[in-house]
């Protein structure tokens, strides 16, 4: 009989003598990276991961699993997979110091979407666009656009084309957002009730 | 205005919204993957709020409070569609539902964006964008399962071909459309069914699935008029548990 629980069928099944086989996938969609715009005119910052089929089923689960408490006003979301990412530093050198200069390459340029890291542990967040013809170059262009004294411990370059924005009429996804009150845990004021019913309790 | 005639209305679409509110909300926690868990979890929220809302204008016209008019009728005092009291089963036929149900209530609310009576227009243009994104959820999930492999093609095709019947049963017509009709506050649930039809025919054309013949279907209806299916009650015994046990209850 098969197990329902997952843990169990995740077990290695014995195999069979002289069997040499790659190692199977796992049974699992990819991960989507999601960018979030919490007001018009604030940078956008990205929040984190979703799993998803494909980048259009990533968008609409996003929606839901990253904004539907917080304020926003547009998300968008891109493959893992295509978000190029500098070297990390430690904090005491500039990530930028770790990109070549990139000599000028041929083919057609296209627009990269750069990302800087500022504290460790905080999300990267969107400081600009460049044109490039590779992610290299974006972040070598990056460099020239947007190094200065502050440090930054990582830069991500990412190229528009790849990324699923928020069409302008879909802006309208969050309009009632700022009233869905009952999705915010502090609205049921649950500490309030609390100190009601011990009040009430000690009264007794 | 015919009173009547506005809270048969009010009524039908307050209670599809609230019985499909709860009964999607049922997955929560069992949901495919915690990213659909979370949507869809989400959504039979919105659904629940916009029954609330609209149970609060039926109020304004002199019913009871919406807590009690939610938690205390029976299933025969319920005029919500067959189609949303169906148990869950499978998540393939609740995708379906949703899929149907919501292409439904999107036009619905587009029709009474422009109506007569005013706190219903209000209400339908307040509520448009949460309409928009589960519509785009739906319909992004028809596209990708509608395409993808034999299993989840033959899945939704069966949840299609037994879902129809009753999601025919929405358009159930009311005593009173020519007067609602007449007097713009609605337009009634013939137009809004073919508009329906038409909707539903581009996004399923869109994928692999065959759309049932419509001439062939026999539509499941009596929900409006309070004849419910023997799933009604026990949902709504499991819905208005803790209000029975205390209505002054606050959580």
């Amino acid at each position: 009989m098969k197990s329902l629980d997952p843990r169990v069928n995740r077990l290695p099944v014995i195999g069979e003598p002289g069997k040499i086989l790659p190692k199977a996938p796992l049974d699992q969609f990819g991960t989507f990276e999601v960018f979030v715009q919490a007001k018009e005119g604030k940078a956008f910052q990205h929040e984190g991961i979703v799993h998803a089929p494909n980048l259009e089923m990533a968008f609409v689960l996003a929606k839901e699993a990253f904004t539907r408490r917080f304020l926003c006003t547009s998300l968008y979301v891109v493959d893992t997979r295509n978000v190029y990412v500098s070297p990390m530093t430690d904090g005491t050198q500039n990530a930028y110091e770790f990109v070549n200069d990139t000599p000028p390459q041929s083919g057609e340029k296209t627009s990269y979407e750069i990302y800087h890291l500022l504290k460790r542990g905080k999300q990267h967040q969107y400081v600009g666009t460049v044109q490039a013809v590779t992610p290299q170059e974006a972040m070598s262009e990056a460099r020239k656009a947007f190094k200065n004294d502050k440090i930054v411990y990582n830069v991500w370059a990412i190229r528009s084309s790849d990324i699923r924005f928020t069409s302008p009429e879909e802006k309208e996804l969050w309009l009632t957002l700022p009233e869905k009150k009952f999705r915010d845990a502090s609205d049921y004021k649950g500490g309030d009730k609390l100190k009601e019913f011990l009040e009430k309790s000690k009264l007794v | 205005m015919n009173e009547l005639a506005l809270k048969e209305l009010l009524y039908k679409i307050a209670d599809d919204l609230l019985i499909l509110g709860h009964r999607n909300s049922e997955w929560t926690g069992f949901g495919p993957l915690l990213e659909e868990d979370i949507a869809f979890s989400s959504m039979a929220q919105d659904k629940v709020g916009q029954s609330h809302a609209l149970y609060s204008i039926l109020n304004t016209l002199g019913e009871r409070e919406p807590d009690t008019v939610a938690f205390t009728r029976n299933a025969s005092q319920f005029h919500n569609s067959v189609l949303v009291e169906l148990p869950n089963g499978e998540y393939d036929f609740s995708l379906i539902r949703h899929f149907l149900y919501d292409t439904a209530e999107a036009i619905r609310f587009e029709m009474l964006s422009s109506s007569s009576f005013q706190p219903l227009a209000e209400l339908s243009r307040k509520i448009r964008a949460e309409l928009r994104y589960h519509t785009l959820h739906a319909n992004t999930w028809m596209k990708q399962l509608g395409t993808a492999t034999e299993e989840s093609i033959s899945r939704l095709q069966r949840s299609l071909d037994y879902t129809m019947p009753f999601a025919l049963g929405m358009f159930e017509e009311s005593p009173y459309e020519k007067e609602l009709i007449a007097t713009n506050i609605f337009g009634g649930e013939q137009s809004l069914k073919e508009r329906w039809m038409r909707k539903v025919a581009e996004i399923i054309g869109q994928t692999n699935l065959i759309l049932p013949d419509w001439k062939l279907i026999k539509p499941v209806i009596g929900g409006r008029t309070g004849q419910h299916s023997e799933n009604l009650q026990p949902l709504l015994d499991e819905m208005s548990e803790v209000f029975r046990i205390d209505p002054s209850a606050e959580w």
